[in-house]
């Protein structure tokens, strides 16, 4: 009886104190991180730090920031909405509003409460990927400077195109999707039906939904290579996790660099892949650009360089240009982008502009 | 109205024999006989669903999804859960491609292995050991280990991937003997030992007896504590091995490995008969289940079956399997 009583405490007072040096051990990190003059505080928020997408991102926000001499923060949702837009509102809270913030929000839905809390503090906001289509920066004031994205549909186009090209303009195709919900994911398989429509002489087999991972790309083109034996010349995926998947699946059963693949994303292996004959195309979005141009451009704004009131539509709400990346261009791109860090390139701040997006 | 609640009978005499028995093989009666419907209709549809060529290929899409569930079907057997397996995956994966990367040759290839297998063997300790420890519930404890160990794994690669196309760790997939791949042996070979330990040592008795009644067991003096992080590090063990493997399969290793993987694993244990309060079931099972699993998504697929639907029927039948296996145990309050 007393044994237990004595051990409750303990074992209270042993759980109390690892939480509490948790809790003091990132007290340094937090402190560096909220130090605030009068600079603003450059801030990222983006998913997860566990994909090299974000990954780069950050790299490139770090970079950016590292040139301007300005103190650096990165904000990471984990996929978690509400945490997201609790973070935002904590920094805006401790820097007063004297921030610069560059969000891919988890959800489109998150957007709206991130700029309007952004704005109301007085700090500057830009958004890509995703907001809902009935927010627009002009709305709420030149604070929410621009939202940026990149035509979904044009690059599902254009990786198919290459893929059928490499086909030779016929012959039977599969397809692997991303998520089915997912805004992007719709988008790139719209462009690839656009791709099926300007070839009559290919045919879609099938159409499967891998969730942009790699193992289940790799299952899938398995089983398809069990049902469509011999019937099948290219597999156009809607990332380049899943091509990965896909060529391997292959790889395994002696077909790699017989079919011609197709990615989107422009991650590491994928371009190595491009670059060793074994993918036919990705596209690269340039993560490392995403998360240094997302920043400069409110920071222009902040430092009233750039005159955001004066804007029109179309240079608020933009695409911007991705990058093919094919059997042409590969080895130089790889080199440029993972052999070597890539250079900061913000200066010209139009310079991939694409288009504005049409309004509905 | 009246006769009902005056005739009222628990819902576990109501049943069908087989769902009330707790024999581990009468339990796989039903999941043996939707295995061989599935097997029937689908080659009915795609008669190259027999082919070697494709059972080849069904035997190497099910040694990940087996060893995991295995490795899990020893902590339900003890009535707890896992839930860290996706993090392990993505922590072992990580050790094993950054060894690979010093030394993707002969030795580094068996040294990432052992090291993989080690990662998730301590993850396994860990978690058992807080579990038993501090006497906070399993899935607590492995739902923080989950994200303990997929952040490690983060933070060990600075969110990159760490391609090993060219590590000779990659002839366990890509070479072939009797007509499979070598990771199937390996994972056959494994499975092999867990049904000789759950079925003919002392320990996987305790566990049975620990997942059948603990306080029993406890007055019977088992090593209560001990066999408990046993479990958890041994199930470590398997999802270590499974990490190699995935790494093997796709030819790189990131924090994003295991995505999706806990979902299945369980699913199969489940749809094998294995109860998830614990004390019935076992790795027979759990293999059943794994066939299921993989015949019924290989086949949707081959079936033509749209991708939306696919999700969905997994779903139904996790559903039926977990009402079928709960109906049966004592009449209890369900949580």
């Amino acid at each position: 009886m007393t044994k237990s009583l004595q051990f409750k405490p303990t074992r209270r007072a042993f759980l109390g104190s690892v939480a509490s040096l948790t809790a003091l051990s990132t007290l340094p990190f937090s402190r560096s991180a909220f130090a605030q003059g009068e600079k603003p505080l450059l801030v990222n928020s983006i998913r997860s730090l566990s994909n090299p997408y974000h990954a780069a991102w950050n790299a490139g926000g770090k970079a950016f920031a590292d040139s301007v001499g300005l103190e650096y923060v990165t904000l990471v949702t984990e996929g978690d909405s509400e945490k997201g837009v609790a973070d935002i509102r904590g920094i805006l809270a401790r820097t007063g509003g004297n921030a610069v913030v560059n969000v891919d929000p988890n959800d489109a839905a998150d957007a709206r409460p991130i700029a309007e809390a952004c704005v109301e503090a007085g700090a500057h906001v830009f958004t890509q990927w995703n907001k809902p289509e009935d927010l627009h920066p002009w709305e709420l004031g030149p604070n929410y400077v621009a939202h940026m994205s990149y035509d979904g549909t044009e690059y599902g186009r254009q990786t198919a195109a290459e893929v059928i090209r490499v086909m030779g303009g016929k012959g039977g195709l599969l397809a692997l999707g991303g998520t089915l919900s997912n805004t992007v994911a719709i988008q790139r398989r719209a462009g690839l039906e656009q791709a099926l429509e300007a070839a009559p002489d290919v045919e879609l087999l099938d159409f499967q939904v891998a969730d942009w991972q790699a193992a289940k790309a790799y299952d899938i083109v398995n089983t398809w290579l069990t049902r469509f034996s011999g019937q099948f010349q290219g597999i156009w995926c809607a990332n380049d996790d899943m091509a990965i998947g896909a060529l391997e699946a292959l790889r395994v059963n002696g077909m790699g660099g017989q079919i011609a693949i197709s990615g989107i994303d422009g991650i590491e292996t994928a371009v190595q892949g491009v670059v060793d004959g074994e993918l036919a195309a990705t596209v690269s979005w340039d993560p490392f650009w995403q998360g240094s141009y997302g920043l400069a451009v409110p920071l222009l704004a902040r430092t009233g360089e750039l005159d955001v009131a004066s804007l029109g539509k179309d240079k608020r709400e933009f695409y911007v240009k991705g990058r093919l990346i094919d059997s042409g261009n590969a080895e130089e791109f790889f080199q440029n982008n993972f052999g070597s860090e890539p250079a900061l390139a913000v200066d010209d701040i139009w310079a991939r502009y694409d288009s504005g997006i049409p309004q509905s | 109205m009246a006769t009902e609640t005056a005739g009222y009978s628990p819902l576990s005499q109501r049943l069908p024999a087989w769902m009330r028995s707790k024999s581990s093989i009468a339990r796989l009666a039903p999941t043996i006989i939707a295995l061989i419907v599935a097997v029937i209709a689908v080659s009915i549809y795609n008669p190259n669903f027999l082919s070697g060529a494709n059972l080849s290929r069904l035997a190497a899409s099910s040694a990940i999804p087996l060893l995991l569930a295995v490795g899990v079907t020893f902590v339900i057997l003890m009535g707890s859960i896992d839930l860290s397996i996706e993090g392990v995956l993505a922590l072992s994966a990580t050790t094993t491609v950054m060894v690979l990367q010093l030394d993707p040759g002969p030795v580094g290839s068996v040294i990432a292995l052992v090291v993989a297998v080690l990662t998730g063997v301590a993850t396994g300790a860990v978690s058992g050991l807080l579990h038993t420890i501090l006497k906070i519930p399993s899935f607590m404890v492995t739902l923080g280990m989950w994200f303990v160990s997929a952040g490690l794994a983060t933070l060990l690669l600075s969110g990159g991937t760490i391609a090993v196309r060219s590590a000779d760790l990659r002839i366990l997939v890509m070479q072939r003997f009797l007509g499979l791949p070598l990771s199937v042996w390996l994972t056959i070979g494994v499975v092999v030992l867990a049904i000789v330990f759950q079925a003919r040592t002392r320990f996987g008795r305790h566990v049975m007896a620990i997942g059948g009644e603990e306080s029993i067991a406890r007055l019977a003096g088992l090593p209560i504590m001990r066999t408990r992080a046993m479990v958890f590090a041994i199930a470590g063990g398997f999802y270590g091995l499974a990490a190699a493997l995935a790494v093997a399969q796709l030819g790189q290793g990131n924090a994003d490995i295991g995505e999706g993987r806990l979902f299945i694993a369980i699913t199969a244990v489940v749809l094998g008969g294995t109860a998830l309060s614990g004390g019935i079931g076992g790795v027979v099972n759990a293999i059943v289940g794994v066939l299921l699993v993989v015949v019924l998504t290989n086949g949707m697929i081959l079936m033509g079956v749209p991708p939306y639907l696919q999700q969905a029927v997994l779903g139904v039948l996790i559903i039926i399997a977990v009402a079928s296996s709960t109906a049966g145990k004592r009449e209890g309050i369900c949580k």
